[in-house]
């Protein structure tokens, strides 16, 4: 039996030099223009938007500010009215608190997931580049630009939202939101960037791992939410211990924790006094005072309770720590991108398909 | 037998190419090489092929009728064996020697004796069937014995025709 | 070398063994065809060979003993997976672009000149193309890449006969030209005798045979004879498959050539696809190991003989 003799190969190399880095550019760029595309048209739509809608803001804030001089003058309550009023839907924040996990979930989680429903891996990862650098090298391109994108974008939401954390607000009963607000805080600094690259890091493992796109989306969708729900519940307050302080005039920029009672140096009672204290020493109420976020203030409670030797304790976070904040939840979501991005990738060298 | 053209579109035959072109019966039963072979035997005896001329390459017979290269191979080295054919490294396979011919008052001394068998089996009741299969088995004990590269035909008791 | 070589491999999916207990060398320079019924493991070991997946059992080397889906193995072989996987939206000029800048090694000449000669336009979008032209646009893309192995699983499902024609004769032209060797799955046996030179049987997860094809036909033979002296014959012989009428009973053996034949019985060769169909119709046998020459009794999987003994 003859059999044909394999010619020499020229290019034979013993140690195989592997195949660049950067021609997996060109193949990233390609496969995923569409794509990125429609996230800056995304994006971009919604600047433009929210540009329009602050410039509103600005100038309803303007004009409460403006009629506000004297507190007594008759267009004030009116100026007030307008500028709580306008764009209620964007003011507390959690509308577009949607943005990070939506782009997140469509752009991460269709990215293995369509190779692996559709077959088309059988293509990819039996090609020279090899599969799991193959996948490193479309994800972390992808991933920056993406945490870019949204970073650029996250300027336009610090902007819009700056009318709400002017100090004069307070006083003027003008809305005002502590920079921690939970719909707020990661929409600006750092944490909009973060979140949007944690969640497309984790719809890239949920697709590898689920392997058909739309039950992906809905699993990273909903891992995302459970996140960023315990963060907001559980890890972010307890960055850093609080500050506490007796001063009645805590800041409106402050985070509040908590706030308690003492008299005589032990622990009276904390958040509204019981029923019994309230009607003993504040028979005709507190005068209401309403903070911001329509809650109410308890500078009024003081008044009452104060002169009988209550002292009111506050815990809370300065406005100032907001950049702590920022860095801390910022660097522990960018860990966590990279080690779900890791095991995504070590997931496709095992091959476990 | 005709040589047919290749079923596929027929490609433009530069000069040097070989004087004959392969056809494959798929449903003969006959392996594939042994096709071969007996095609250029058949080539020679009816003069398609001279002593000289080049047989086809091998991948235009593998891309005429996509079998595989291994099998054209060993058919050229069949042909080798036979002394029919020899190959010339770089350039193809070329044919070598005719097929010994039989002498021409041989050949029809062997035509007489062959009809007057035929006349004996049909005498004996041996049907034109019944021919064929004792003639193949015969044929093929006869060149077993001899040790010769003997054809290993078909079982469905193809013969040879003798020109 | 052996382009495949696989000791004891298998893989398993959730409770069920799709491959097991694979042991098989397959020398370069050959056509080795992968044979057997829809669930056999035919892509399965395919899969394992071109390092998509992990074995469960055993292991598998590539090109003369590089483990498989290592670097060295990803550059030296060229897999075409059933249904030509491809991305759609993508013309056939990028998915030429694409795979130029995932291997080391690509013709873009060729892969140009033979698209065009197959009549496919760089420009159309891969999904718009037909079944056969993406089946020859898969191909391309693998040859291009001067691979020294082609492994092909079922390429030529959704072919028409000069679809599938035009595909074999390309893929043999290539082992023609640059020594590439084939291993290809296929579930229709009456082109392979055209095409393979080395067979692996294969039936619900288990290798039944697995040899060059010259070797396996040489080692068989279709006894004819007597109906009556068939259970006889076959507690000597080894029986593959036995069929009988009412008087002749026809059994395809182990045996060579030179094996005497029972007095009343013709010995005639064996086809390929005969050989085939046997083994299939039954899939408990199994030959031991890679040398077929030596005479041993068939084992099946629960020892039992085949059904002719009985």
């Amino acid at each position: 039996m003859t059999a044909l003799s394999v010619p020499a190969r020229p290019e034979e190399d013993v140690s195989l030099r592997p195949v660049p880095w950067q021609r997996m550019g060109w193949v990233t760029w390609r496969q995923h223009r569409a794509t990125l595309a429609w996230v800056v048209v995304f994006l971009g739509v919604l600047a433009v938007l929210l540009y329009l809608a602050g410039r509103q803001l600005y100038s309803a804030h303007a004009a409460a500010l403006a009629a506000c001089q004297s507190a007594s003058s008759p267009p004030c309550p009116g100026a007030i009215i307008a500028f709580n009023g306008t764009n209620g839907f964007l003011a507390n924040g959690f509308m577009l608190q949607a943005i990070p996990p939506l782009i997140g979930a469509f752009v991460g989680a269709p990215l293995l997931a369509r190779e692996l429903e559709t077959g088309t891996f059988r293509y990819a990862w039996t090609q020279g580049f090899g599969p799991w650098r193959w996948a490193l090298a479309k994800l972390v391109p992808l991933a920056v630009l993406l945490a870019t994108a949204a970073g650029v974008f996250s300027l336009m939401l610090d902007w819009y939202y700056q009318p709400y954390f002017v100090a004069a607000n307070q006083n003027l009963s003008l809305t005002e939101y502590t920079p921690f607000f939970p719909g707020l805080f990661d929409l600006r600094g750092i944490g909009f960037a973060a979140w949007t690259l944690v969640a497309f890091a984790i719809g890239a493992l949920v697709g590898t791992l689920i392997r058909r796109v739309v039950p992906a989306i809905a699993a990273a969708l909903v891992a995302y939410a459970g996140l960023a729900f315990a963060t907001s519940l559980w890890l972010r307050p307890a960055y850093m211990t609080p500050m506490v302080t007796s001063s009645v005039n805590v800041p409106g920029s402050a985070w509040v924790m908590s706030q308690w009672w003492t008299k005589g140096g032990k622990f009276a009672f904390s958040g509204w006094p019981p029923e019994r204290l309230f009607a003993q020493y504040c028979p005709q109420g507190p005068p209401v005072a309403v903070g911001p976020g329509g809650k109410p203030k308890q500078v009024g409670l003081a008044e009452c309770l104060t002169p009988h030797g209550y002292t009111q304790w506050t815990a809370y976070q300065p406005a100032s720590r907001f950049w702590a904040f920022q860095w801390i939840e910022g660097g522990w979501l960018l860990v966590l991108s990279a080690v779900l991005i890791a095991v995504t990738v070590w997931l496709v060298r095992r091959r476990a398909t | 037998m005709d040589i047919d053209k290749a079923i596929s579109a027929e490609p433009r035959r530069p000069a040097g190419a070989s004087p004959i072109e392969f056809r494959l019966d798929p449903a003969s039963g006959v392996p594939t090489y042994l096709q071969l072979v007996h095609q250029v035997e058949h080539a020679l005896r009816l003069g398609y092929l001279k002593t000289g001329d080049q047989l086809p390459k091998v991948r235009d017979v593998v891309a005429a009728l996509a079998i595989n290269p291994n099998t054209v191979l060993k058919a050229y080295k069949d042909l080798e064996t036979k002394g029919l054919a020899a190959g010339r490294p770089g350039q193809g396979t070329f044919i070598q020697a005719a097929l010994t011919q039989v002498a021409l008052p041989e050949l029809s001394g062997l035509r007489r004796s062959l009809l007057g068998w035929l006349a004996d089996a049909d005498t004996a009741g041996l049907d034109e069937d019944g021919v064929v299969a004792l003639f193949t088995s015969v044929l093929r004990d006869f060149y077993k014995r001899r040790g010769g590269q003997g054809d290993r035909g078909g079982a469905s008791g193809e013969t040879e025709g003798v020109a | 070398m052996n382009v495949i070589e696989a000791s004891g491999l298998g893989r398993r999916y959730g409770g069920t063994w799709a491959l097991r207990e694979c042991t098989v060398a397959i020398p370069a320079g050959h056509v080795a065809a992968l044979v057997g019924p829809n669930g056999a493991g035919k892509t399965t070991l395919l899969n394992l060979a071109a390092g998509l997946t992990a074995p469960s059992a055993g292991h598998v080397t590539v090109l003369g003993g590089q483990p498989a889906g290592s670097p060295m193995a990803l550059d030296g072989i060229a897999f075409v997976a059933q249904d030509t996987p491809m991305y759609k939206n993508l013309s056939a000029r990028d998915m030429l672009h694409l795979t130029r800048n995932l291997n080391r090694r690509f013709d873009q000449q060729y892969a140009e000149s033979r698209l065009g000669e197959l009549g496919i336009p760089l420009k159309r979008r891969a999904g718009k193309l037909s079944g056969g032209q993406q089946a020859q646009l898969a191909l391309t893309l693998a040859l291009a890449r001067r691979p020294r192995l082609l492994v092909l699983d079922e390429p030529m499902a959704m072919l028409d006969p000069i679809a599938r024609h035009d595909f074999m004769a390309s893929v043999m032209m290539a082992m023609a030209a640059d020594g590439v060797s084939i291993v290809l799955s296929s579930h229709v046996l009456a082109e392979l005798e055209r095409v393979a030179d080395y067979l692996i049987l294969m039936s619900r997860g288990r290798v039944q045979l697995a040899g060059e094809v010259d070797d396996l036909l040489a080692s068989h033979r279709l006894l004819t004879g007597p109906a009556a002296e068939a259970d006889r014959y076959a507690e000597r012989l080894s029986v593959v498959h036995a069929s009988r009428g009412e008087a002749q009973a026809h059994l395809l053996v182990r045996a060579t050539a030179d094996e005497p034949v029972p007095s009343g019985w013709e010995a005639h060769p064996v086809g390929l696809e005969e050989l085939a169909l046997a083994y299939l119709r039954e899939p408990t046998t199994v030959l031991p190991g890679p040398d077929r020459a030596r005479r041993r009794p068939l084992r099946s999987e629960n020892g039992e003989r085949t059904e002719a003994a009985k």
